[in-house]
């Protein structure tokens, strides 16, 4: 079954038709939106969602853009609006922690480049994190990025040069090991 | 070291960030998407007979005196010229006091969840029956998670004011559908904090002054 014609099943109501849209993205979305989370609950929960929005809203797709980059649209809107609120919250929770002096020095020693690695992720701001992660970590190429975020494909290719950038100033006291 | 080498071994390094599992959780993720779909279209269906019974005049004033409540609260201004050419009953002002009611129904669920909320974290989860009363609240929480997204959906949000005491009681409701049974105090604390800081409650009934008894018992949206 091509695109288009499994578009035109899921519009008239197909189940078959609507699982086998599923099971074509699913796998991409969830993996995305893990990265983006790195929670399987909130990858779960934006996943469905991403879903649940795609099906209300295919008939209003006009076939302009391929599905993925419709559906990938949606995925990042939902993941980034989703990861602002729980921001948010967390902000709160860091606030309460330091109002009643939870939170101490901070900071710990971490020797592993991964893990001052994942940190320095964390720390990019959200655009770059976003177009870091999809390129180098999932391997989209800038036109899917871009088609995702609406944004051009040389702001993706930009973004993703001041996000190695930041990184690599991040993790400039781990140059040693990256020596052969 | 050149730029190409760091490249390589950040993409390495970079493999292992928020890796996820092997397997995509696909059928639970399916069951969930099917259930959420079949929860809106049940709430569609329901929509429906509020409009035939708002465009039939039968309950009219109920449903206007719903709009007006929201009303003094939300935009000032197009809307206040509308309510009576509504009462006639075109479609757009039908659907519009739809969501009204739906809107209104929702507040009134919601403030008494939140003040059910904060009587029971004065101490009531370290009596006997505490646990099932947080069990209560956090499925009742669950239950106005998923009508929360769909007002943030709806042309309801378009009122800025709504929209934000709607995204603030998104995250709440959250934090309550999380918490376990025995009502973690630093959990309990968060969440309230949140309610005073954002002055939750207090919003909630400026937006919903009378209460909507009339509409208590229904599911509109």
């Amino acid at each position: 079954m091509d695109e288009r014609e499994l578009i035109t099943r899921v519009r008239a109501g197909d189940g078959v038709a609507e699982r086998a849209l599923y099971d074509s993205h699913v796998d991409r979305v969830y993996r995305l939106a893990y990265r983006l989370a790195g929670d399987d609950e909130l990858a779960r929960e934006f996943t469905q969602d991403t879903f649940v929005r795609a099906f209300q809203r295919l008939a209003a797709f006009r076939g302009e853009a391929k599905l993925s980059t419709w559906l990938h649209a949606i995925a990042t809107s939902v993941i980034l609006n989703g990861l602002r609120k729980v921001k948010r919250f967390r902000r709160r929770e860091t606030d309460l922690d330091e109002a009643t002096g939870l939170v101490g020095g901070r900071r710990e020693a971490e020797p592993d480049l991964k893990r001052r690695l994942a940190r320095a992720i964390d720390d990019l701001p959200e655009g770059y994190r976003a177009v870091f992660v999809m390129h180098d970590v999932e391997g989209y190429t800038h036109e899917e990025i871009g088609g995702a975020l609406g944004i051009e494909t040389g702001t993706s290719k930009a973004q993703l040069s001041r996000a190695r950038a930041k990184l690599r100033e991040a993790l400039a006291d781990f140059a040693g090991e990256w020596v052969p | 070291m050149t730029e190409d080498r760091f490249e390589r071994v950040l993409r390495d390094a970079a493999r292992d960030y928020h890796r996820p599992p092997d397997q995509t959780p696909r059928e639970e993720m399916w069951r969930q998407i099917e259930a959420a779909r079949a929860a809106r279209r049940r709430r569609v269906i329901t929509l429906r007979p509020a409009l035939r019974w708002g465009v039939g005049g039968v309950g009219i004033a109920a449903v206007l005196a719903l709009g007006i409540a929201l009303g003094r609260w939300s935009a000032a201004g197009p809307e206040r010229g509308t309510r009576a050419t509504a009462a006639r009953g075109g479609p757009d002002q039908a659907s519009t006091l739809a969501y009204r009611l739906a809107a209104a129904q929702y507040l009134t669920r919601t403030e008494a969840l939140l003040t059910g909320f904060r009587a029971q974290s004065r101490g009531a989860w370290d009596r006997r029956g505490g646990a099932t009363s947080a069990t209560q609240l956090a499925a009742q929480a669950r239950d106005l998670l998923g009508t929360t997204r769909l007002m943030l959906d709806s042309p309801a949000a378009n009122d800025a004011r709504l929209k934000s005491l709607l995204e603030d009681l998104e995250l709440l409701l959250a934090q309550i559908a999380q918490l376990p049974a025995s009502g973690d105090r630093e959990d309990v604390q968060l969440i309230n904090q949140g309610l005073e800081q954002r002055s939750v409650l207090l919003r909630l009934r400026t937006a919903n002054p009378a209460g909507p008894g009339p509409v208590r018992a229904q599911g509109a949206l």
